[in-house]
């Protein structure tokens, strides 16, 4: 059976935003040809490929998913200077990891969604730094609420355990579908340490059925692998959703690497080409079309779309496309303590301090969001135990010592928009001989004031509560994975790619959701935010092709 | 296992601080005999229950990595037996610094780790039997492998002294 060549809509991409987006389109009548770049795979194999690791990469989120040579995507633990995917320079490494499988990075997401709150979208107007939103908080509610139904997501129905916390504009419009998931010994103990310094280790709302099934899929049973994949679908990612919207119509081809989108006379996208794994070109037309193929390789492929009526790339008279990249950027504390906390007990992410995120100082420096990373921590531990040259019951005594005496803390960071923060094409070619996304970035001097004054002060006097008897704090920035910023939204088309509903300025016809329209990264996870702006840019589209 | 049962050991004899299997020279063991050979002395070396099929995948890697394995565990089995020993603490401290106590201890590294060396290309022998796993397996699930139902995992602090039997 040959493949579709045109539908209604063209989404690039299979992750969460695309198959959220497709999902909406599908209901209103829609049809939808979606694109993507790597292979399908089954869970089982997924599950496999981690179980068949060395200890070594074990904790290593990328490498039970090895990349197709026509879809590269970063292999941290495996690939050489030489082989890179990504293109790296400036003071801090962009160092993102993803996968370009059917379903997208959601495979080995954690599933934490917090939403934002009134504030993170007000920098500018609030504390005179960064960008305001193009929208409001209260616009965005609904969004958030629906994201929750769709994609399953369980939290507290406390208020004082909410985030955003409960004040004037921030009601929600509906409970979280499923309670949240109970904690584990280390981050009760965690909990009632920090709270002895006034902070609240709230319950993480995530992307986990909770107690239940939920969307047909199984309750969480604490197999404690939600990264780098979750046996058994209890967490949400995209691939679950795979079979659901193609029973409603959906196409979806894989292995289809998009490398160029036409435009028309009028500058209206009206094909996007595409290579297989034999390297043979093919062309998809559509009315409308998403690019829904991560924070990077959007970017990549408008700027990869050059013509001569837009020689800088599409979507890009503003100049912003690959611009103002953003991410999490993150320190580590690992700890050695004296009473034991077991971490590893539930899911890998389930609560956090993120009251730490907001404040007056953000005028001066970057917020911060502290948790207790919930890993079993024998994959982090067994090859110091071994390497002391114990043997016998001393060897089992320190290795569950170690691993109940160590915790890692996480001090994530928000950062601000900066246009030299810049995805570029590379010279480099990959195995198709399509360039490699190069990428320069520094974290800016508000987010290493935060470290310096704030964030890393609180979390040494953390540590000290939680009894710790050694801290190795990270040397340098790590990345969150959560990729933001490089189609940034805004309201005036001069300095910003995409409108409110995602749609990009130079091209009413082509809409660019998820992380690279976020104008501001705040503490927390993004995705449930890509995923609310997606849900409002569903809407949008189904307006316009229904001529509203 | 007290030492006594190892009655293959018998034809061994000590040569100075090295032992030569019987009158048969290493090229000519086979691989049945080696990896048997290998798990009896894993079960000097390791206090625990130990499962055959890993550790013929040890054993075949072994013999790749030590060239002499088949004298060195010879000699380690020719130290455990002099000493009696009912546990490697009875006898580890006999064997030499040098190439045989790392042979030892890269032995016992294959079955707490599961794997050949603590790089990213190595072997893997076993995710689900490496030991690392049995030291904290009443109260850490394995990765991938739940031991509870939903939401049923909150728990108090298990002491460390809890050291299960495996």
């Amino acid at each position: 059976m040959s493949n579709p060549t045109s539908a209604d809509v063209v989404i690039v991409g299979t992750g969460v935003v695309g198959v959220s987006i497709a999902e909406t389109l599908l209901d209103a009548g829609l049809s939808v040809l979606m694109l993507e770049a790597g292979p399908r795979v089954s869970r089982a194999e997924v599950v496999e490929n981690f179980r068949n690791l060395p200890l070594a990469l074990k904790g290593d989120p990328s490498s039970c998913y090895p990349p197709a040579a026509w879809a590269p995507h970063p292999m941290p633990s495996s690939e050489t200077k030489e082989d890179s995917y990504l293109q790296l320079s400036g003071p801090d490494r962009y160092a993102q990891s993803y996968i370009r499988y059917a379903g997208g990075s959601t495979w080995h997401w954690a599933g934490t969604c917090w939403r934002l709150t009134p504030q993170d979208m007000r920098l500018k107007t609030l504390y005179g730094v960064g960008r305001d939103w193009a929208i409001d908080y209260q616009t965005l509610e609904p969004y958030y609420t629906r994201t929750e139904y769709a994609l399953g997501i369980c939290g507290p129905s406390e208020p004082a355990e909410q985030w955003p916390p409960l004040a004037e504009g921030v009601a929600r419009s509906k409970p979280y579908p499923m309670p949240p998931l109970p904690f584990g010994p280390g981050e009760q103990r965690f909990t009632e340490v920090v709270k002895t310094l006034g902070y609240s280790n709230i319950p993480t709302a995530q992307a986990r059925n909770s107690g239940t099934s939920y969307d047909d899929r199984p309750a969480c049973c604490a197999n404690n692998n939600c990264v780098p994949v979750c046996p058994v679908g209890a967490k949400y990612d995209a691939a679950t959703a795979l079979a659901r919207i193609e029973a409603k119509g959906a196409k979806i081809t894989t292995n289809a690497v998009a490398y160029r989108l036409e435009t028309d006379g009028a500058n209206r996208v009206i094909a996007v080409n595409y290579f297989d794994q034999n390297k043979a070109s093919h062309r998809i037309t559509g009315k409308l079309f998403v690019l829904a193929c991560n924070g990077i390789e959007t970017p990549k492929l408008l700027l990869m779309s050059a013509n001569a009526r837009n020689p800088n790339g599409l979507a890009n008279s503003s100049d912003q496309v690959g611009r103002n990249m953003m991410d999490h950027p993150q320190l580590t504390m690992t700890l050695t303590l004296e009473e034991p906390y077991w971490a590893g007990v539930g899911p890998v992410v389930n609560s956090g301090i993120m009251e730490t995120s907001q404040g007056a100082f953000r005028s001066e420096h970057a917020g911060a969001y502290f948790r207790f990373n919930n890993f079993a921590r024998n994959r982090f531990v067994t090859f110091g135990a071994l390497k002391k040259g114990l043997v016998g019951k001393a060897l089992d005594a320190e290795i569950r010592r170690m691993t109940a005496c160590t915790a890692d803390v996480v001090l994530a960071h928000e950062v601000l928009p900066d246009p030299n923060n810049r995805l570029t094409l590379s010279d480099k070619k990959d195995w198709l001989g399509l360039p490699k996304p190069s990428i320069h970035y520094d974290v800016g001097d508000y987010t290493r004031k935060s470290a310096e004054v704030y964030s890393v002060p609180i979390g040494k006097r953390i540590a000290q509560a939680m009894g710790a008897t050694d801290i190795k704090l990270s040397p340098q920035f790590n990345q969150s994975k959560h990729i933001m910023g490089g189609t940034i939204m805004g309201l005036d088309h001069k300095d910003s790619v995409v409108d409110a509903d995602c749609r990009a300025y130079d091209h009413d016809n082509l809409f660019l959701p998820g992380g690279g329209a976020m104008a501001s990264t705040a503490c927390g996870n993004s995705t449930i935010t890509m995923v609310s702006l997606a849900f409002k840019a569903a809407d949008a589209m189904v307006r316009q092709m229904k001529g509203a | 296992m007290a030492i006594s049962r190892r009655k293959f050991l018998l034809g061994a004899t000590v040569t100075g601080a090295w032992v030569t299997w019987g009158a048969l020279p290493a090229w000519g063991v086979g691989a049945t005999a080696s990896s048997a050979q290998f798990m009896e002395v894993s079960k000097l070396l390791i206090n625990h229950q130990l499962d055959e099929a890993v550790g013929a995948r040890i054993a075949a890697a072994a013999a790749t990595k030590y060239p002499q394995s088949v004298q060195m565990m010879t000699s380690i089995a020719a130290l455990a037996q002099a000493k009696q020993a009912r546990q490697v603490e009875d006898f580890f401290g006999d064997i030499p610094e040098g190439p045989l106590q790392e042979f030892a201890h890269w032995v016992i590294f294959a079955w707490y780790s599961g794997c050949s060396s603590p790089k990213k290309d190595a072997q893997l022998f076993t995710f689900e039997q490496a030991l690392t796993y049995k030291t904290t397996a009443d109260t850490v699930a394995m990765p991938s492998y739940g031991f509870s139902g939903p939401n049923l995992w909150s728990r108090p602090i298990v002491p460390l002294s809890n050291m299960p039997i495996f």
